[in-house]
């Protein structure tokens, strides 16, 4: 029971972080129909931008979240400028080699600066583990969920309260009809991958401190939040954290229950058995939204 | 069509002769191991075009296919003591088997879900030959595969196993081009050039993609064959999820849809370490730009791009 | 009528997309050997129908029997084989491949090679190839591009391009010949060629659906008409009879229940 408890707290964790990295995916994805196969290396820069700026630096927590956050939407946004909207022909097969050849350079770039070792920094406070029917839950996981839902509704609000919100699912609804009434598309593309890298930030920002980053977290991390996308239906919101919390837990239940090894292996078995076999999400299709 | 067919023809004799030159010749045996590499990526690069190029379907996970023939052979060799010449068609077939088993859903999949679906099958398979480890050795990798030996023939010299390899290279290349040229690989160009045309003309896509990615499983299996009897130490690294974005990567810069590309591919991404010295450290950064650079400006490849920016300026200056 | 068992027949078929109902109980059978005009403003329907009889998706609802068989769960490759063959309102070749390439494309389904038979190329599969060929040049002579074999497709002139596409749908031998607005884009002289050429390929006893928005064409070349408005059939019957209907008038002027 202890034991089984302790499995979901680290599920819980896991998938809030999962969640949040498959908002990324699904904001880009409405906005823009692409999926960036360089997303789990956005979420990787974040992490380590975080070690440098808390773990090295030492700056103020807020100002360091702030900055590693900063620092990969802008990554992002010259990412967009550069490489996606140079592209004559946008096929998915140009489009996927663009984005996977952009995840490994940014790899290589991570390797580069902060090497082949993995760091470790601080959590964001300090407070003991809270004890709960003897399992224990970490200051840091009770952080990274609180995170979480305020992004959640944070986004949520953007989308529907702000004009540039609104004007940004309208552009995800019909491009054609927003450019009618005078949204500019590119600057809503741009929009998109800057907010949708920063969400990849965020969950670098929120990882580092219970995990080892290094430059070749990202691959991993990024497949698992798409699966988590693709679980709660893609382009939706609400579906992305459903889809984070059940990956994680049923990764976490895979790893007590079976073995660690296959803890990887659940996702992608996941990932495939909602691929072939319910694309729309698990969540019945009718009831997806968009943001 | 009987002009392309002795043009071809006489392609692969110059082909078939400047491998036996370069073989007895060469004195250099760093050199010849180099090349032999350059072989067995080649296949690789030959066996992801049929699929990528030609049939227009992406595979970010086919390192998978070039483990199982490398596995595959390892296992059956070292636990069962199969003879390799045995282990070679039982590898293959092993390849086949799975790509026709995971292909039936995923090539139902297009686009950027191919791409993911690919490429978690290709995760899976890696994570299966790291933590099998009671049968795959794991993580530090499986020794002692034996080399392999024809009779009186040891292939153990380099000189005899860079005859192996390319003998396989171009065989591999006139099959590829004979099904090119082919009722089937007319049908496949078809497929890339219009799906629902080529539905519509009675071409059943569906298996005809099926059968490709079958084949192109093969190659790769036999190309892992090869490189684990050369080297006798196989790991899980060398069919990383890296190793398959060096396939596409050497597909992108030969040229999609072009035989001879892949030799040139496979060439460069060969070479490409060799002479840039502490690649290691840039490997990625480079492999990465060459993916992007290639796709933004010329998205048909190096060869292809090339050829249409010279005919562009050719007609240009005719005008 | 006459009273030959038809070679295609459509019954109370309706298909819906979303909330668009784009054919609503149509019926209507194509006798062998005939030419038969399909008609109606844009929007119709007629391209949807096309769709449904070459197997792109299923009818919602009714029946379609192509000799004698019900056709409602056989995929389009099958049905090229059972004889069913199309061309496509918007031009759709294979436009990296050459003439001759995109019409034993069009073969397919009359050729066997496979994979092992085109590595180890036995000599069935070479006298396969050889016959296909031949067949190719024939069928190109057949719709008026003799001579041009070798170019690429794509880089026809557009009336040529539609010229292709007909020829590489007969090259898989069909009982059924569709026809998506096979003038559309063409001028006078290439339409009274086309023209031509559909009465030679009924004439060959190949049966043929046309849609077509050239009235004086399809009114010259065709046995029947069949008119759909709005995804209703609203009259068929011969040439002289529908052009002569009230209701066929009316859809056409679009003013829906014109009055005395
Ligand atoms: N694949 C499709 N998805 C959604 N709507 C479609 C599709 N195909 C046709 N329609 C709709 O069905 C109606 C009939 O279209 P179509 O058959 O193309 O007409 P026609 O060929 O007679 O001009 C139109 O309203 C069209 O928008
Ligand atoms: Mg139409």
């Amino acid at each position: 029971m202890q034991e089984m408890l302790q499995y979901l707290f680290s599920g819980i964790t896991n998938g809030a972080i999962y969640a949040v990295i498959a908002i990324g995916f699904s904001m880009l994805y409405n906005s823009t129909d692409l999926i960036n196969f360089a997303h789990g290396e956005f979420v990787m820069l974040g992490a380590l931008c975080m070690v440098t700026f808390f773990g090295t630096l030492h700056l103020p927590i807020v100002l360091a979240i702030l900055l590693a956050i900063a620092s990969v939407a802008v990554a992002g946004l010259v990412f967009e400028r550069l490489a996606i909207r140079s592209v004559k022909n946008p096929e998915p097969i140009v489009l996927i080699i663009i984005t996977v050849g952009a995840s490994i350079f940014l790899r290589g770039i991570g390797m580069i600066l902060w090497g082949k070792d993995a760091h470790t920094i601080a959590s964001f406070s300090s407070h003991p583990p809270l004890d709960i029917a003897g399992a224990k839950l970490l200051s840091q996981s009770i952080w990274i969920i609180v995170i979480l839902l305020l992004t959640a509704v944070g986004l949520q609000l953007f989308y529907k309260k702000t004009l540039t919100g609104k004007a940004m699912e309208a552009n995800a609804i019909s491009k054609r009809a927003a450019w009618i009434v005078g949204i500019p598309s590119k600057l809503m593309i741009m929009l998109a991958f800057g907010l949708s890298t920063a969400m990849g930030g965020l969950a670098g920002v929120i990882i580092a401190p219970i995990t080892m980053s290094s430059y070749d977290m990202g691959t991993m991390l990024g497949l698992k939040g798409f699966c988590a996308a693709m679980l709660g239906g893609l382009g939706s919101l609400w579906g992305a954290l459903i889809g984070g919390f059940l990956l994680g837990i049923l990764e976490a239940m895979g790893v007590g229950f079976v073995s660690s090894g296959l803890k990887d292996a659940t996702a992608f078995l996941l990932l495939l058995f909602i691929l072939y076999v319910k694309p729309g999400g698990i969540i019945s299709s009718a009831s997806v939204k968009r943001f | 069509m009987n002009n392309h067919q002795t043009r071809n023809r006489i392609c692969y004799t110059v082909f078939l002769l400047i491998i036996l030159l370069v073989g007895y010749f060469l004195e250099n045996l760093y050199y010849i191991q180099v090349l032999t590499f350059i072989g067995i990526n080649t296949l690789l690069a030959l066996a992801l075009n049929m699929l990528m190029g030609y049939a227009g379907q992406i595979s970010l996970g086919h390192a998978a296919f070039y483990g199982i023939g490398a596995y595959g052979t390892a296992i059956l060799t070292v636990h069962y003591g199969f003879s390799p010449w045995l282990a070679l068609p039982a590898a293959i077939l092993s390849a086949m088997i799975v790509a026709y088993i995971v292909g039936i859903p995923t090539l139902k999949l297009s686009g950027y879900y191919l791409g993911m679906g690919t490429l978690g099958f290709g995760m899976i398979v890696n994570i299966l030959f790291r933590e099998w480890s009671s049968v795959t050795g794991g993580a530090s990798g499986f020794i002692g595969i034996p080399a392999l030996e024809l009779g009186p023939i040891s292939f153990a010299s380099g000189r005899n196993y860079f005859f192996l390899v390319w003998g396989f290279v171009l065989i591999g290349f006139i099959a590829c081009q004979r099904i090119i040229d082919s009722r089937i690989g007319r049908a496949l160009r078809a497929i890339h050039d219009g799906e629902n045309a080529a539905a519509a003309v009675g071409v059943d896509t569906r298996q005809l993609k099926l059968q490709i990615f079958v084949l192109s499983a093969a190659i790769s299996a036999l190309a892992g064959f090869l490189y684990a009897h050369l080297v006798y130490f196989i790991s899980p690294g060398s069919f990383s999820f890296i190793a398959s974005i060096r396939m596409v990567t050497m597909v992108v810069i030969g040229g999609m849809a072009s035989i001879w590309g892949a030799l040139l591919g496979a060439s460069l991404l060969t070479l490409l370490p060799e002479w840039l010295h502490a690649f290691s450290e840039f490997e990625m950064v480079v492999y990465g730009l060459i993916l992007m650079v290639v796709m933004i400006f010329l998205p048909r490849g190096l060869t292809r791009g090339l050829l249409d920016i010279y005919e562009r300026t050719r007609k240009k200056n005719e005008h | 009528m006459s009273t030959e068992l038809p070679l295609l027949k459509i019954e109370t078929v309706d298909k819906a997309f979303g909330g668009i109902q784009a054919l609503s109980d149509i019926t209507f059978a194509l006798n062998p050997g005939s030419i038969t005009g399909l008609i109606g403003p844009n929007g119709a329907g007629k391209t949807t129908l096309f769709n449904l009889i070459s197997g792109v998706f299923p009818a919602d609802k009714g029946e379609i029997i192509f000799n004698g068989a019900g056709i409602e769960n056989i995929k389009s490759h099958q049905l090229v084989e059972l004889g069913i063959a199309r061309t496509f309102q918007n031009v759709e070749l294979f436009e990296s491949m050459t003439v001759l390439e995109n019409i034993l494309v069009g073969q397919h389904t009359r050729t066997r090679c496979g994979i092992w038979g085109s590595i180890l190329r036995f000599p069935g599969v070479i006298a396969e190839e050889k016959k296909a060929r031949e067949f190719a040049l024939e069928l190109l002579d057949f719709v008026g591009l003799k001579g041009h074999a070798d170019k690429t497709s794509g880089d026809l002139p557009f009336g040529w391009q539609r010229l292709l596409e007909i020829a590489r749908a007969l090259a898989s031998r069909p009982k059924l010949l569709l026809l998506d607005e096979p003038a559309a884009g063409l001028n006078i002289v290439e339409t009274m060629q086309l023209g031509d050429l559909i009465r030679k390929i009924r004439n060959q006893g190949i049966t043929v659906l046309l849609v077509e928005h050239d009235m004086s064409l399809t009114m010259e070349i065709s046995d029947w008409i069949v008119v759909l408005d709005q995804g209703k059939k609203i009259a068929q019957g011969s040439p002289r009879t529908v052009q002569a209907d009230e209701a066929v008038i009316a859809a056409y002027l679009g003013t829906a229940g014109k009055k005395e």
